[in-house]
């Protein structure tokens, strides 16, 4: 490591220019990232088992095809996947941005008409390939990464144009709009401070932000008034009633079973915990069994580990971010960047809401935490995520 | 390091981003400590709230042992079978599919929740029903099991197995346990439930159980589920409740969401109650039953057997009697009934709760009283009309006239001649005897069931006198014959008899040797209750109460006495008979027939005391009594078997 941080602090990408002999000794693969990685893979693996063994329904089937067992594999072809995605410059990538961008809106139109959408709890989220149930809105955040970094990396002088203010934000409402179609009110909200951290980090006038957020702050702070305050038969937004409820349990009007019992289970770990797989929320069934491995893995981790296993979860998401932010801030042009910074803000706002949602500070969305949370779309989407940065990482200095 | 590298390139907005990330761990941070560590009491609180009952477990009860470590009292094992829902649920969800597609394929429709949840109900109930007539079938015994208990108990008490059939008769427990594929959940529960080995034998003093429910549980605990219990009432079992019942212990099981139950442990294991060993000899007491049921089970009387050397009693008997094993587990509605019928009261303790009239037996008392005053002289010899006359009212007696000396008026018991010297002697000064035998006053045994009698004091007579009716020479007339204002207790009796046997000592009696723990063979003593209390001494002349005891003798012994029915062969046994008039409510008189007596004359070791309600002649119907119960004793002596322990002990130091 020691070798790696002299190098690190000698070379910014001008030195690097005309310095190609020490460039050409540079790590070329972010360890740190990797090992962090590695270390959430471990966690996730070994609490989803946790979670899902002492039910009896699963654990009767053969370990092959059991959720832990899924989730290795999901891993396989997770990293596979990231791996084969650094194998081309990011650059090569940007250049097909666009095409991906509209794939995915073309995807995402395809998820909401039945008979391609599969419907399952209310919501046409997936689309069943049969032996995988592939979540486009998960693959649609990267191909918007990617899009709006390709959009951003234009010349700064560009971007003080309204014109290309509003075409930003436009790419940003047209997921948004469909996401939420579906519904998944908190894969839909993730793009928004993704998008908009990308573009004050690519140098829109601030003023322009400022501007937007007030606007859109009053017109939020009018639609919750009303959705949770109006009487019913008055005029009145139509949301669907569970989102509904979300919103009233998060404001504290409503008590939800699942965020009760979540808090219940992480309160309840205390300090040390209770110990791997003796979780009394998740083995007497109390935590609901459906979302114990995935949305609410963190309370399951929570309870068994403790404040300290809290601790130790966000400190190896805090240094995948701040890798990340390294990354960002040794890219070699503004489209690594803001690549990079794209997949903080995304990752960064997956944590914060799943792992806030157990604490109430933030309403339940149903959003996975990354690495950790069971899921294959979600487990790709993550790896890939990191592949982009370990890509941005990897051709920081070449040309 | 890497974490500040960003910060070196000058980037504002990286710097903010890095800063804004920061601040949002730094906010979970802060959210997880304070829920994990801050407040993480309130959470694991709420989670004991939903996942933890805590049931209670009665303690083994203590067994009530006689003086040679027979059972009185004991408790037997009761099997119960029990259905544990949880381990129906698999059957439940596979019925419950099957119904729901059955329904739904009839109404060509999906199922409301209301309708699937109306479903659900039915089928648990069809499932478990099932099930109690598979075990009906195995035990070939009807059985069935109301929906509506159901439904009580899988709302109420889903945590604890479902009873289907209390306490196995033997051939139902081995079909039960031959049978090889019962279904799935039943299981075969022992509870200990008290038994009373002899049946109805010292039902009285023993006393009897009732369920109870009502416990305070001893923490504040949210779900509490008491298994039965039971509290004693009256008797022995009432007053050392406590002591015998011991303290009950707490399991908790875990519960799931769906309130089944998860695991089961001990938490805090009962303590078994203690047992009680009785001064009470098993065998004299059942001989004091047998004779006092010679004159028909429903006699209604009481016999009392102590040793007036210390006071121990050695058998208390009430007549009529029940069977406390009714009780157990639960007596029902018209057997309750018949145990409060109005005439037999067969739920007193006529020994210590009786309190009747002593009639001739307490011209003991008299004659202690004329004898210290000098009022009588031994010798001295009375002439009796066969009645007495009082004013314009005439006492009948039942000795005819003649002359009579002190002996011979005792064993013919006449009441000329008590009357006219108990008239001499004055109230007072048989009042002060009185005092000193304790009568009209609590002989303190542990039964829960006593009475103080009526036993006219200075108070009682002020009080008279205030409301205008003082004791008048007719009043006082009849009390020197054991009539009127007086009532005494079988079990006083039998500590005056024992007083005058012994010398003069007035023992309280004693009932319970000692309290020990339950443990093998010997546990350890907790309380152990010294014998021979001596509650007071009478302080009169040995001499005199030497001539009461000769004549007791002759009562017995000569060919005119009284009480000659009582006489055993070698067996010097000592008495008076007593024949109280008591008017009957409905009109008319009954007589109440009393025998105290004590044995052998030269060292008494037996009081024996018989009381027969409604009874006749003393002589005729209670000495009978209390000769039979004198042959067992002698029978028991004869044998003088080594378990005839502390009291073949205490024989020799005399």
């Amino acid at each position: 490591m020691g070798h790696w941080l002299q190098s690190g602090e000698k070379t910014d990408g001008r030195i690097a220019m005309y310095e190609p002999v020490l460039n050409e000794r540079q790590r070329r693969i972010d360890w740190a990232l990797l090992t962090s990685l590695l270390g959430l893979m471990v966690i996730g693996v070994a609490f989803i088992y946790s979670a899902t063994s002492v039910q009896e329904s699963i654990s009767r089937l053969p370990w092959y095809r059991q959720y832990y067992f899924l989730q290795i594999l999901w891993f396989g072809l997770g990293l596979g996947a990231a791996f084969g995605f650094c194998l081309v410059d990011y650059h090569v990538w940007a250049r097909w941005s666009l095409v991906l961008y509209w794939a995915m809106v073309a995807m995402l139109v395809a998820v909401l008409i039945p008979g391609i959408g599969a419907l399952r709890f209310g919501a046409r989220r997936w689309i069943d390939l049969g032996i995988f149930q592939f979540q486009p809105s998960e693959f649609s955040k990267l191909a918007f990464i990617f899009a709006q970094a390709h959009f951003l990396s234009r010349p700064a002088e560009e971007l003080r144009q309204p014109a290309v203010f509003w075409k930003g934000i436009g790419m940003i409402l047209l997921p948004f709009v469909l996401i939420l179609r579906e519904p998944d009110l908190g894969s839909a909200l993730v793009l928004l401070p993704v998008g908009l951290v990308t573009m004050y980090v690519a140098g829109v006038p601030v003023a322009f932000l400022r501007r937007l957020m007030t606007g859109a702050t009053i017109l939020i702070a009018l639609l919750l008034v009303d959705i949770l305050f109006m009487p019913p038969g008055w005029w009145q937004i139509k949301v669907q009633d569970y989102q509904r409820r979300r919103l009233l349990v998060y404001f504290g009007r409503e008590d939800s079973y699942n965020v009760r019992q979540a808090m219940i289970s992480v309160g309840a770990g205390g300090l040390t915990g209770k110990g791997w797989r003796q979780g009394a929320q998740t083995v007497l069934g109390f935590l609901p069994r459906g979302v114990a491995h995935n949305d609410f893995i963190f309370s399951v981790i929570a309870e068994e580990k403790g404040f300290i296993g809290s601790v130790t979860v966000l400190a190896l998401y805090t240094m995948v971010l701040f890798t990340g932010l390294r990354t960002a801030s040794r890219a070699r042009d503004r489209l690594g960047k803001l690549l990079a910074v794209g997949v903080v803000t995304l990752l960064f706002s997956h944590v914060f809401i799943n792992i806030g949602m157990n604490i109430r500070i933030m309403p339940v969305t149903g959003i996975p935490l990354p690495l950790l949370s069971y899921g294959g779309s979600s487990v790709l989407c993550s790896l890939i995520a990191t592949g982009i940065l370990q890509n941005v990482y990897y051709y920081r200095n070449s040309y | 390091m890497l974490i500040f590298n960003p910060f070196k390139k000058g980037d504002r907005a990286l710097l903010v981003l890095t800063v804004a990330i920061l601040a949002g761990i730094g906010l979970l941070l802060l959210g997880l400590w304070y829920v994990q560590v801050v407040c993480s009491r309130r959470y694991l609180a709420s989670q004991k709230v939903q996942s933890f009952r805590a049931v209670r477990v009665p303690a083994l009860r203590g067994k009530i042992l006689d003086r040679n470590g027979n059972a009185l009292a004991e408790n037997r094992p009761s099997f119960n079978v029990d259905l544990y829902l949880e381990e129906l649920r698999d059957v439940f969800q596979e019925e419950f599919s099957r119904a729901v597609a059955q329904q739904s394929s009839i109404l060509h429709r999906r199922l409301t929740r209301d309708e699937r949840s109306e479903l659900g109900k039915h089928t648990r109930y069809w499932v478990v029903s099932n099930v109690v007539q598979q075990l009906s079938q195995i035990l070939q015994t009807p059985l069935s099991l109301a929906e509506n208990d159901f439904l009580k108990h899988y709302t109420n008490s889903l945590v604890m197995p479902l009873p289907i059939l209390d306490d196995l008769t033997p051939e139902q427990l081995a079909r039960f346990q031959e049978q090889p594929d019962k279904p799935p959940g039943l299981n075969l529960e022992i509870q200990p439930l008290r038994v009373y080995t002899n049946g109805t034998l010292a039902a009285h003093m023993l006393g009897h159980l009732q369920r109870t429910v009502d416990f305070a549980p001893e923490e504040d605990l949210p779900f509490f589920y008491p298994l039965p219990d039971f509290e004693g009432k009256v008797g022995l079992e009432g007053a050392f409740d406590q002591e015998l019942r011991g303290h009950a212990g707490y399991k908790y099981v875990l519960v799931n969401n769906m309130g089944y139950r998860q695991s089961e442990n001990v938490w805090q294991p009962a303590e078994p109650g203690h047992n009680l060993i009785l001064t009470i000899d098993l065998r004299i007491q059942k001989a004091a039953e047998q004779a006092l049921h010679s004159n028909g089970a429903d006699v209604k009387g009481a016999v009392v057997v102590m040793d007036p050397r210390n006071g121990d009693l050695l058998a208390l008997a009430s007549s009529p009697t029940y069977d406390p094993n009714q009780f157990v587990p639960r007596i029902s509605s018209e057997e309750y009934q018949r145990l409060l019928d109005p005439d037999l009261h067969p739920l007193i303790n006529r020994a210590t709760y009786g309190a009747f009239a002593p009639g001739s037996i307490f011209k003991i008392v008299v004659a202690l009283a004329g004898l210290e005053s000098g009022i009588i002289h031994p010798d001295v010899v009375y002439h009796s009309k066969g009645y007495y006359q009082l004013g314009r009212k005439i006492f009948h007696d039942e000795a005819p006239a003649g002359d009579y000396n002190f002996r011979l008026a005792f064993l013919k018991s006449s009441n000329s001649y008590f009357i006219e010297f108990g008239l001499q002697t004055g109230w007072d000064r048989i009042m002060a005897i009185g005092q000193r035998f304790f009568l009209g006053h609590l002989a303190r045994v542990p039964l829960l069931q006593e009475r103080s009698g009526l036993f006219p004091n200075p108070n009682w007579l002020e009080r008279r006198a205030v409301l205008g009716e003082p004791l008048q020479s007719g009043d006082v007339a009849n009390l020197c014959i054991g009539q009127g204002y007086i009532a005494v207790t079988p079990l006083q009796m039998a500590v005056m008899t024992s007083a005058v046997a012994n010398g003069g000592k007035v023992f309280w009696p004693r009932l319970v040797d000692r309290i020990e723990s339950q443990g093998s063979p010997h546990g350890e003593v907790i309380t152990a209750f010294s014998p021979g209390r001596l509650r007071g001494d009478l302080g009169v002349q040995p001499y005199h109460l030497k001539v009461i005891r000769d004549a007791m003798r002759a009562d017995v012994e000569d060919s005119e006495g009284t009480g000659q029915r009582a006489a055993v062969p070698e067996m010097r046994i000592c008495g008076k008979t007593g024949t109280a008039q008591v008017a009957r409510p409905e009109g008319g008189f009954r007589r109440d027939a009393w025998f105290v007596s004590f044995a052998p004359y030269e060292q008494p070791r037996y009081v024996v005391v018989v009381f027969v309600e409604g009874g006749g002649y003393g002589g005729l119907t209670s000495a009978p009594i209390a000769r039979q119960i004198y042959q067992a004793i002698q029978h028991l002596e004869r044998q003088s078997s080594p378990s005839y322990g502390s009291l073949a002990a205490v024989r020799r130091k005399d």
